[in-house]
């Protein structure tokens, strides 16, 4: 049924599609042109200029013939070479000051100060520079109280680099509720300050704290003062190795007492204790029947400017006292209570004066000399080794409140009188005749206090009864070493006439 | 030519002194030990300083003649020693005890 079968295939042409043919074309671009060229935007080049030094070329040495130059120059040297070595060994001009200009010796006040509020009520009764010598503080008190001291006093500072320094306006004011005596501020913390006042309290403040400047006080006690303190001192703690410093403070009830300040309490310490007795003074003085512990009231102390231990006290009795703070004198009666025992420093009498001893000063210079002033209007230098003074001089000015030497020249002293005035003596000169003298205070009331500025010593304050403080400047010639000072203070000292 | 600069030196070697120069008739400095604006203020008023002198001093007596003049100042001394051609200038600082 089946069979193999080949058929022939159909074709069947598409109707709509045509077929595609193909020809053969050449074609061919041009050639491309390649071209190298080069750019460059900019171009630089290096100049160097010189602006010439106009000097050294103006400046030139004119040249010269060497041989003639010579031959001048080997006449001339054996002579020059003899005039410059003697010139060295010359003393012709040694004590030739020279005193060319009128400012040299010239006194001038700088300033004026007061504390607006308490001036003719109060006086000032201390001046004090701080270390740095930048700054004077002032204590405003009184000195003549006839009872309580109710007065509203104050402590006040200037700083006079400030440039807005108002005269009449303090920088840093401290109130107290009683009278003020005395002040020195630190001899290296430029901003710590030591007073003590009429209440016999030793006080300590910090003039850079925020509130509350006081950071120390002794306090009112048995270890305390019972009088007015008369003056406060730093001294070096003999066990600090000259570190740290205690106070010494004197009072009108004859104790001389030492101070430290403690790290930790705002109190002061009652290290050491002398005071001064009715036995210490000379026989002529000793009245009858009144007992050899009775004390006397000391005024003003100074310390040697070598021995440290050595040092003056001056008293209401006139007397002055030499004291060590190693003496062992006799014990305090036993009216007298305290924390620790209080023993007689003195260890030599001097001459009294008349009336009470305002101040005294031993000599920065010399070991051996140191200065009075007092009630009885004169002030007397003493070589510590007589009891008879060496010099007295007598200004006829009133009482004299304070006298000091010159922290720079050694014969140079200066004193404050009751008549407003401030005197200065050289002893090199004329010793009777004051070579300066100047009108110190506001209407002639009397001047109270004078400090020299040890840091800047061209300065001076003194502080008056209305309560001004002025500042003078002293001319190069006041404050500047001169040759052979030092000699002739001590030749001064020690003629005895 | 060392022998002027060695006897400069010497003078130069005494105690104090602070400088030297050496000035021409005109006043012009030839040698000098000192920076140059001293030299020249130096030279020139020292120079006619020393020829006033001398001319005060021939006026007076014509035979006689200037042979050495001293400046004695607040700071120092000006040792001036004058020849026909040359000014030699030394500067010296005396001791202040």
């Amino acid at each position: 049924m089946f069979t193999d079968e080949d058929l022939e295939p159909v074709e069947c042409l598409s109707c709509w599609k045509k077929e595609r043919y193909t020809d053969e074309v050449g074609v061919q671009t041009k050639d491309l042109d390649v071209e190298d060229v080069g750019v460059q935007s900019k171009k630089y080049e290096d100049e160097g200029t010189q602006t010439d030094n106009s000097r050294d070329n103006y400046f030139k040495l004119a040249e010269t013939d060497e041989g003639r130059l010579e031959k001048f120059l080997k006449k001339v040297e054996p002579r020059l070479s003899k005039i410059l070595e003697k010139n060295m060994k010359s003393v012709a001009f040694d004590d030739y000051v020279i005193r060319s200009y009128e400012d040299d010796l010239a006194v001038t006040c700088t300033h004026t100060l007061c504390h607006d509020e308490l001036k003719d009520e109060l006086q000032i009764t201390g001046v004090s520079w701080n270390s740095t010598g930048s700054v004077l503080a002032a204590t405003y008190g009184r000195f003549d109280h006839e009872d309580w001291c109710t007065h509203k006093a104050a402590l006040c500072t200037w700083s006079l680099d400030r440039r807005d320094i108002n005269p009449k306006k303090p920088n840093v004011v401290i109130d107290s509720p009683s009278c003020i005596m005395c002040l020195e501020f630190h001899p290296t913390n430029p901003a710590w300050v030591v007073g003590g006042n009429f209440s016999g309290e030793v006080l300590v403040w910090d003039l850079n704290k925020e509130d509350d400047l006081l950071i120390s006080t002794s306090g009112i006690g048995d270890d305390a003062h019972r009088e007015p303190v008369a003056k406060v001192q730093w001294i070096l703690d003999p066990n600090s190795k000259g570190r740290s410093y205690n106070i010494i403070s004197v009072g009108g009830d004859g104790k001389v007492l030492i101070w430290t300040m403690s790290k930790k309490k705002p109190k002061l310490k009652l290290v050491e204790g002398f005071v001064l007795m009715t036995q210490s003074l000379p026989r002529n003085m000793k009245v009858r029947g009144v007992r050899g512990d009775k004390e006397i009231g000391a005024t003003c102390i100074s310390f040697n400017s070598e021995d440290k231990d050595t040092f003056i006290v001056g008293s209401e009795s006139g007397c002055i006292f030499k004291c060590n703070l190693h003496a062992q004198g006799n014990p305090a009666g036993s009216h007298i209570v305290s924390s620790v025992p209080l023993r007689s420093p003195v260890t030599f009498t001097f001459n009294p004066h008349h009336g009470p001893v305002h101040s005294v000063d031993y000599s920065p210079f010399h070991r051996n000399a140191f200065l009075t002033s007092g009630m009885d209007q004169c002030i007397r230098i003493y070589n510590v080794l007589q009891d008879q003074p060496t010099i007295t001089v007598e200004p006829g000015e009133g009482y004299l409140y304070s006298a000091k030497w010159s922290p720079v020249r050694p014969t140079l002293l200066a004193a404050a009188t009751e008549k407003g005035n401030l005197l200065l003596y050289d002893l090199k000169s004329d010793q009777l005749v004051p070579i300066h003298k100047i009108e110190a205070s506001v209407d002639n009331k009397p001047v109270y206090t004078l400090q020299f500025n040890l840091t800047r010593r061209n300065l001076l304050a003194t502080g008056d009864g209305s309560g001004y403080i002025r500042v003078f400047k002293l001319g190069d010639d006041l404050s500047s070493l001169a040759p052979r000072d030092v000699e002739h203070l001590s030749h001064v000292i020690n003629t005895t006439d | 030519m060392a022998e002027v600069e060695e006897t400069l030196k010497r003078i130069q070697s005494h105690r104090g002194v602070q400088g030297i120069i050496v000035v021409n008739s005109d006043g012009i400095p030839i040698r000098s030990s000192l920076d140059n604006s001293t030299t020249v203020q130096f030279a020139t008023l020292i120079h006619k300083l020393a020829q006033k002198a001398r001319s005060a001093v021939r006026e007076i007596d014509p035979q006689n003649d200037l042979t050495f003049l001293r400046i004695r100042s607040k700071k120092q001394e000006i040792m001036c020693a004058p020849g026909n051609e040359y000014l030699l200038l030394v500067i010296q600082k005396p001791d202040s005890s």
